[in-house]
């Protein structure tokens, strides 16, 4: 059954069905919000704002857009309504931070880590929008057409500001990692 | 090709889509042009780069909190029937507490039933009778109507759902039956086979199940499956698998797990 067949269903009163939608995108919704918020608690109360929306508005989903489209548009309302309601998220080094009493980490995996520390500081530090289309097209695996209908711009523009965005991203990656051996 | 052209290509190319026309005139433009190589080069490393994030896994009080949530709209939407008292017996959440996808898929589907259900279940009136075996008779075509459109699916999690969604038929029809049996013969999943397995035993009494059953083992080939479906047979006292499993001892290229299984069956059987 396709998400579209599902919503549909949906939105005719069998609201149980959206528990199918929530197992198929609670985990995909929960890493974008965390790839542009950083931080894992504001990332679930979102995804639960989007379902809650959903269920409000589902009288409204006409099935013109691909469900996916719909769905993040949701997401992208709710993401904008929170960052205007808190002015400051936590800043990105607290949720990466090692918890405590964490064991140590063996040598590869702590290189890795840090790794990975390191490109989501530099994307946090991307300006929103191609923060934005960056986590679309890379984590989501949004199409550049789909992206475009989500945005309300032409597909050119989305492919332009790709390229830009990954350029500037590889920039930030690079002072970032300098200052790191700086500090060494 | 010149470079404002190539550079223009350079999305497609990160996502893998370019045609593969515009590749090798993107590729000979590279081959020549040094600054645009570079740039291309660049580009996609970091892309690639991206790539060490993990997919995150949020907390398990977010599926709590979304069916607590869903549970609550349902009952505002039932907000005319009085007394809940008794729905209460069926804590949705407590449904989908378990970890196990194959679970969870299959709570999803006992969800709609008790969605569904959940009204009758207050106020009983004369009509009750009536409304309940009516009431079945819809959730079962839902189920199968949700179950063939599952099985047909590429991703072998929503076949599964799929088989989930059958096993809680009260009796599956005759579409669904030849799908799980094509599933059984066919699917490049040994787990969905075993799991069409797991399902078709509910309906082990039915004649045309049995049938298929016996016919089956003589076309599996994964040892998992063929003990499945001996245990199955053993189990459900079907005499007419005595010669299917008589065909398996006599099989040389048969695994010597099996074949000591399929003895034990026919000694089963024929005492
Ligand atoms: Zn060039």
């Amino acid at each position: 059954m396709t998400d579209h067949q599902i919503m549909s269903d949906v939105r005719n009163g069998y609201v149980e069905k959206l528990a199918i939608l929530f197992e198929r995108h609670y985990v995909s919704l929960f890493n974008y919000f965390l790839r542009l918020t950083g931080n894992r608690e504001v990332s679930e109360d979102l995804v639960q704002d989007v379902f809650t929306r959903i269920l409000k508005y589902r009288a409204t989903y006409q099935g013109e857009d691909r469900y996916i489209v719909w769905m993040f548009k949701i997401a992208r309302n709710a993401h904008i309504d929170a960052l205007r309601r808190r002015k400051e998220a936590l800043p990105l080094d607290e949720q990466l931070a090692e918890p405590a009493d964490a064991e140590p980490l063996p040598e590869d995996r702590l290189e890795r880590e840090q790794d990975s520390a390191l490109v989501s500081k530099a994307l946090g530090l991307l300006p929103p929008r191609k923060q934005e289309i960056l986590v679309l097209s890379r984590f989501q695996h949004m199409k550049y057409r789909e992206i475009a209908e989500l945005l309300d711009c032409p597909v050119g523009t989305v492919k332009a500001m790709i390229h830009r965005a990954v350029a500037e991203l590889g920039e930030i990656y690079a002072a970032l990692t300098r200052e790191k051996c700086h500090d060494m | 090709m010149t470079c404002d052209d190539a550079r223009a290509h350079l999305p497609d190319f990160l996502t893998g889509e370019l045609s593969a026309k515009a590749k090798s005139s993107v590729d000979a433009h590279l081959a020549a042009c040094g600054a645009c190589a570079e740039e291309f080069h660049k580009v996609s490393e970091t892309w690639m780069k991206l790539g060490v994030l993990p997919v995150e896994q949020p907390s398990a009080a977010l599926r709590d909190r979304f069916y607590t949530m869903l549970e609550a709209y349902k009952e505002g939407l039932d907000a005319r029937t009085a007394d809940r008292k008794a729905e209460k017996a069926f804590s949705i959440r407590e449904f989908f507490s378990w970890k196990r996808p194959a679970f969870r898929f299959a709570a999803a589907a006992a969800l709609l039933f008790v969605g569904l259900a959940g009204g009758l279940f207050v106020g009983r009136s004369g009509a009750f009778n009536e409304k309940f075996a009516r009431l079945e008779r819809q959730v079962d075509d839902m189920r199968q109507t949700t179950a063939l459109s599952l099985l047909r699916q590429p991703s072998s999690s929503e076949r599964l759902l799929g088989v989930s969604y059958s096993e809680q038929m009260r009796a599956p029809g005759e579409q669904t039956l030849t799908a799980l049996f094509r599933i059984l013969d066919t699917d490049p999943s040994v787990n969905v086979r075993l799991a069409v397995v797991d399902a078709l035993f509910l309906f082990a009494k039915d004649n045309r199940v049995k049938d298929g059953l016996v016919a089956s083992l003589g076309r599996q080939e994964s040892p998992l499956v063929q003990v499945a479906l001996i245990d199955l047979l053993t189990e459900a006292r079907e005499q007419k698998a005595v010669d299917a499993l008589k065909a398996l001892i006599a099989d040389d290229k048969i695994h010597p797990d099996v074949r000591e299984k399929a003895k034990q069956g026919v000694k089963n059987l024929t005492s």
